[in-house]
This record gives C-alpha cells, structure tokens and sequence, in this order.
C-alpha cells in the first residue's frame, strides 16, 4: 500500500471535487396546459439563495416574486390565467456553481408552464445555462450579471450553440465593459489615485471586470503595480499582500465577488499595513456580507451596483414601499432588476396571449415580445433591450463604506 | 523584478506561520497513518471543527475582542484545551462508530469512508453556523516587533512556536513513554503487540485522541490568527496538511513538521516571485518531483519493518 500514497492522494481530491460539483435535487411540478385556455403561467427563477451568496440573492428573488403577486392581484391576462414562479437555487455548499444552474435550466425547460425566466445572477453560471436557454427558445432576464462576453462578440456567439442568429438572454444591468471603465474614471478623476495593485478571482465575472479596469486605468494614465489572480477557497492571501505593500499602492481594486474571497483579502489587508488604502471593487461586493467578512477594516472601501440605487430614486418609490410591507425588510441592490426583469416578463406573457387569442402562448411568441422591449416604465426607469439584449439605458451607484456601512455617494448615468 | 532581502525575509515569516498551521494539521494525519496506514480524511475537518469549538468556548466567555492582564492566560488556556479535549473526543468517536469496524477489510474501504467521515462533519458544520465565513474574535495582543526592516507578528510568532513545542512533545511521548511504546508496538505488528498484553483498542483510539487534540490546537490557532473561520476551510488545508505528511515522508513526525513549513513556504515564494494563482501547481509539482526520487518523502516513512 506504501506505493499507492500519491495515487491515493489524486484519487480522493479527483473523488472530492467531483462530488462538490454534483449539484443538488430540485423538484418541479409540472403542469402541462400547453393549448388550452386559461391555466397557469410560471416564471422560472434561478438565484443563489443559500449560503454566502443569498444575503443578495434572496433579496433579488424576492423581487421577481413581488412582481408575479402584483400581477395576479392586478388580474393577469383578464384574470384567464394564474401566475406562478419556480424559485430554484443554483449555490452549491453555500456558493453558486455552475452546473447547479445548468440543471434547474433544465428543469425549467422540462416544465411547458415556465414560458420564461429570471436569472442568473452570476456570470459563470449564465456561460453554462445560455447554452440551453438558447437551444429551448427559453428567454431569460438576468437582474445582475454584468462580464461582457454573454452578449457581446465572438464569446457570446459561441454561447448561442443552437441557434447562432436567435438571442434567448438579455439583461436589465450594466455590463463590465462600462462598469469597469467607470470604475477606473471613479479612481483616476475622483479618488486622484495614481498607483494600484490589480487582483481578481479567476472567474468569468472577477477576471473580466478586472481585464477592463486594468486596461482602462492605463489609458486613463495610471500605473497598474501588477495583477494577480487567486485560486478557488483560498483562505491566506498574507504572502500575496505583503507583496503587494512592497509597491506601495494607492489603492488595490478587486474584481470578483465576497464569496469567492473580496471580504477576506480585505480584512487580511489590515495584518499587513494596508487597513488605510482604500479598497475598490464592483457589484460583487456589494452585499452586506462583505463587511461582515471584512470587519473593521471594511471602512474606506468602494465598489459600485450595475444599477441605479433604487432607494434614491422617485420612479421607485412605490417598489420599494411595496417591497418593504410584503417581506419586511430594505431592499438588496438587484431587488428592483429583478423586479422589473419579472415585469417585462409578465408583459410580454399577456401580449402573446391576446396575439394567440388568449390562449396559452408559446415560448417563441413570448421571446419575440421580450426582444422587442423598448421604453418600458420600471422602477428603474425606462428599459429597453438593444439587438445583443443589453439594456439601453446603463446607470451604475458608487457606494463608499464609512462607519461599518454603505453609503451611495454618487449614481452615474452612462451613455449606452 | 530585482530581489529585495528585506521583502524576502517578511515572506519567509508569512510561509513559516502558513506552515506552522498545516504541520498541526499534519501530525494527526501522519500519526494515524503511522498506526493503522489508514488516510483520515475527516482529518482536515476535525481542524475546522476545532475553530469552531473554539468560537463556541469564547462565546461562552464572553471574549469578543482582545483579551489582557492575568484574564488572557485563563482565557487562551480554557479555549485552547476545551477545544483540543472536544475535538479529540471527536476523534474518538469517529473512530470508534467508523473506522474499528472496518479495521480488518480491504484498505480501499476505510479510505472511503474517512471521505464519506468529512463530508458529514462538512455539512454538520455548515448546518451548524452557515455556508458563510464567520469573524473569530482576536484574542490576542497583537505587538508587532521588527527585525531589521522585517515586521513580525506577535500570533505569527504564536503559530509557529506553538507547532514546534507540540512536535517535540509529542516525539517525546511516542519515544520515551510506556504508552508510546504501546503505540510503536502496535503500529509494528497489530497481532503480537495484543499477545504481548497490548491493548490495541485503546492504543489506536488514544492515537486518534491525540492526533485530533492537536487538529484541535491547530484550529484555536488559526482562528485566531486569520480572525475568521469557515465551514470549508478544512479541505484545502487537510489536503495541503496531508500533501505536507507525505513529503516529509508519512508516520514520520519530523517529517510532517518539515513538510509542513516547506509547503507553507513554497506557496509564500510562489506568490511572491511567480504569482499567487501558480501556488498550487508549484506545491503539487514539488510533491511528484520529490516523491519521484524519494517514493516515501523527505525523512523517509518511520514505519517499523514488517517482516
């Protein structure tokens, strides 16, 4: 047995990780009402809702489930047909994963009454369900997923594997590509910072956001001190820090999200002289578990949320009132995406069945009249979806945490 | 990028107090395996678990933040034996319910459910504070002292020593005590050892009692020196921890404590003149590179000959 040690070694993590990517159960209850007049209607909903991911997870979901109770109170489609949705969760032992998502895509396929979905909220799990949503003719709405390569170029080409001409996902934030430029405009022009250390998460969304920001920052005229990346549940980012103090920057940026490390490194940054420099990041850590896991040294961070603070806007006033007296807490930073990723949804549903004399309507037909959104009134403003499915009007917060708590300090409209 | 001495030596701490925490975690793997050749993968998480005990002891003190005077003693003594003492029962009682069972069947079943072992402890725990990272209250004053232009940490300081002490009490114990001997007989020839009046029962259960006490020291101590704990913690660091066992050569004592500040240290430099995100692949590489040319570790495995 002595021999066998190192194959044994492989063995058990090969054993270990493959069973951490087996993604848990889901149930659904299917009703196949396909034709008939009336029935019920269901919007798919797949979120991270447990572990470090659900303190902005759950919050998005509740808004797509607000905005499904408002429609059927307000009598859906002639009061014909029930609204319903499928919440499913895409975190595994805590976290989103991948083929979690993959697999509640197919649920959602599987049942003829998810005519659409919302979701996902995460870049690398959307990589994995456009795929299918696109080969189904299923559309989706995602309330946050903001890497650049779901909807643009040759990436988001070699998503569309079924049908390469026909758009199945679209988005209500902003992507990377502007979150990321903006960010690096936030730190030249308004921060004044001149020198910063680059690190992110090797993730579809970290990597890509933090690829903008650097590049952005250089033509900006900054000097990026150098990037690195972190690997999966890593705990010890000392040695990495006190590399990086060496360099003495200015600030160090963050691309990707809390969970997979954004409070940590932040808090660790204290144990090595760097508690003072400012810490930058985007929407992914912009949940409140960040400064949880950051603690003290939390203070003197800045991330933005690919999406108007719906809290400071007027359009939102009676959303958020809503919100507040339906689940009896503030609402999450993608609350309000959601929300209206739901209601566009729930539009595009009624018009496709007074087109198909108000029977139930098709995915096809209920995709045709998503694509074609255009000014629609949300509590986040007017939305539209521009050819790649991309929102027309882009607007990012800037948030500063100060005294434990996040602050926004500024709402930046971009052109689209 | 031009070598900075300086840079060089703070990176030479950071690596030593990486290395101090899985050369902990490594003497229970090695002893284990020494005993019974059995790899105990629940290992890793009975580390976690001892942070958690650990956390559960200071909640119950009361200690949120740093503790001085006399009460600091009391305070570091109670959490840190309360949870070497839980986490070793743990150990135990895995043992017993587990692995005595299957003492005598194929190797391949054992292995199979220390994973199986690790993955109840896993979700135990998960249920038990959240998916979530949890703050771990500091504890510990935490003067910085500089050498030269090198700044070194107080809990730095705490980890490695600490990993020292325990390593060679414990060689103390397994050379020069009546029950060491027990342990070194048992390990030799599981079958003469009990005609000889050994126990074996108690010999192996006392070396998981042990084993596990110290993954138990080893999580107070990391907790306290990240200042947070999470459920998953235990699956990098028991690989790493074991990966250590393995260089330095397994059952060998010394050797996983080698093992242990080399791999802490091999990812510090890593990350300092390579990148972080190759830390990994160049611990990994040095494993098969090693084990090419000294298929059992560093200091050679410390088993007994069997005939």
């Amino acid at each position: 047995m002595r021999l066998s040690v190192p194959q044994a070694i492989l063995a058990v993590a090969l054993a270990a990780s493959l069973s951490a990517c087996t993604s848990s159960g889901s149930s659904s209850s299917s009703s196949a009402s396909s034709g008939a007049s009336g029935g019920t209607i269901k919007i798919g909903v797949d979120l991270p809702v447990s572990g470090a991911d659900a303190s902005i997870g759950l919050p998005t979901q509740n808004g797509a489930v607000l905005a499904v109770e408002e429609a059927n109170q307000n009598g859906f489609a002639g009061g014909k047909f029930k609204l319903d949705t499928s919440l499913l969760d895409d975190a595994v032992q805590g976290k989103h994963d991948p083929a979690a998502g993959a697999q509640n895509v197919k649920t959602f396929i599987s049942d003829s009454a998810v005519l659409a979905m919302v979701g996902p909220f995460n870049s690398n799990v959307a990589k994995s369900e456009i795929p299918l949503t696109n080969d189904a003719g299923l559309a989706q709405i995602s309330p946050s997923n903001t890497n650049d390569g779901l909807t643009i170029g040759e990436d988001a080409k070699k998503l569309r594997t079924a049908h390469p001409d026909v758009n199945s996902y679209f988005r209500v934030c902003t992507r990377d590509a502007k979150q990321g430029a903006a960010l690096a405009q936030v730190a030249s022009d308004r921060l004044k910072l001149k020198k910063i250390f680059v690190i992110d998460d090797n993730e579809t969304y970290g990597k890509g956001l933090a690829d903008v920001f650097d590049a952005s920052f250089r033509q900006l005229g900054g000097t990026v001190l150098g990037h690195e990346h972190i690997t999966a549940n890593q705990v010890d980012f000392k040695a990495l820090l006190t590399k990086i103090k060496a360099q003495n920057p200015d600030a160090v940026f963050f691309g990707g999200n809390t969970s997979t490390g954004g409070g940590l490194i932040r808090r660790q940054m204290a144990d090595v002289g760097l508690g003072k420099t400012p810490f930058l990041g985007g929407d992914g850590i912009s949940d409140d578990e960040f400064e949880k896991q950051a603690g003290d040294s939390a203070n003197g961070s800045y991330m933005t949320v690919a999406s108007p603070d719906a809290t400071k806007l007027p359009s939102a006033k009676s959303f958020v009132d809503a919100y507040k007296a339906r689940f009896k807490s503030d609402v999450g930073p993608y609350s309000a995406n959601a929300y209206t990723a739901a209601k566009i949804e729930i539009a595009a549903f009624e018009k496709a069945i007074a087109d198909n004399g108000g029977k139930m309507p098709t995915r096809g037909d209920v995709l045709k009249y998503i694509a074609a959104t255009k000014e629609f009134e949300s509590p986040i403003g007017k939305v539209g979806f521009d050819a790649n499915g991309d929102t027309t009007s882009p607007v990012l917060s800037l948030l500063n945490v100060r005294g434990g708590k996040k602050v926004v300090i500024d709402v930046i409209q971009l052109k689209s | 990028m031009h070598f900075d001495p300086v840079l060089f030596a703070q990176q030479l701490v950071n690596g030593l107090s990486l290395g101090g925490i899985y050369a902990l975690i490594a003497l229970g793997y090695t002893m284990v395996y020494g005993i019974i050749e059995l790899i105990n993968f629940a290992h890793g998480d009975v580390y976690t678990l001892g942070t958690f005990f650990s956390l559960a002891i200071l909640t119950l003190l009361g200690v949120t933040g740093v503790v001085t005077g006399p009460m600091l003693i009391v305070v570091v003594a109670v959490t840190i034996f309360g949870a070497m003492i839980l986490c070793g029962l743990t150990g135990v009682i895995i043992e017993r319910l587990a692995y005595r069972r299957l003492r005598n069947a194929p190797k391949l079943a054992p292995l199979i459910t220390a994973i199986g072992m690790s993955f109840i402890l896993e979700n135990l725990m998960l249920y038990w504070k959240g998916p979530s990272p949890i703050p771990f209250p500091a504890v510990i004053p935490n003067p910085e002292f500089t050498l030269g232009a090198v700044t070194i940490q107080a809990k730095q300081v705490m980890v490695i020593l600490l990993a020292i002490v325990l390593m060679v009490v414990l060689q103390a114990f397994v050379y020069n005590t009546k029950l060491g001997k027990a342990m070194r007989a048992t390990a030799q020839d599981k079958d003469a050892a009990q005609l000889m009046g050994i126990d074996i029962n108690t010999t192996i259960a006392l070396t998981f009692l042990i084993g596990s006490a110290l993954a138990g020291a080893a999580g107070f101590v990391s907790g306290v020196y990240y200042g947070s704990t999470w459920f998953f913690n235990g699956f990098g660091a028991g690989l790493k921890a074991f990966t250590a066992a393995v260089l330095g050569g397994i059952g060998n004592l010394a050797g996983a404590m080698l093992g242990g500040f080399l791999i802490g240290l091999i990812e510090a430099m890593t990350t300092q003149f390579i990148g972080d995100q190759w830390s990994n692949v160049v611990v990994f590489s040095v494993l098969v590179i090693v084990l090419i040319f000294r298929p059992s570790g560093l200091l050679g495995e410390a088993l007994p000959n069997k005939v």
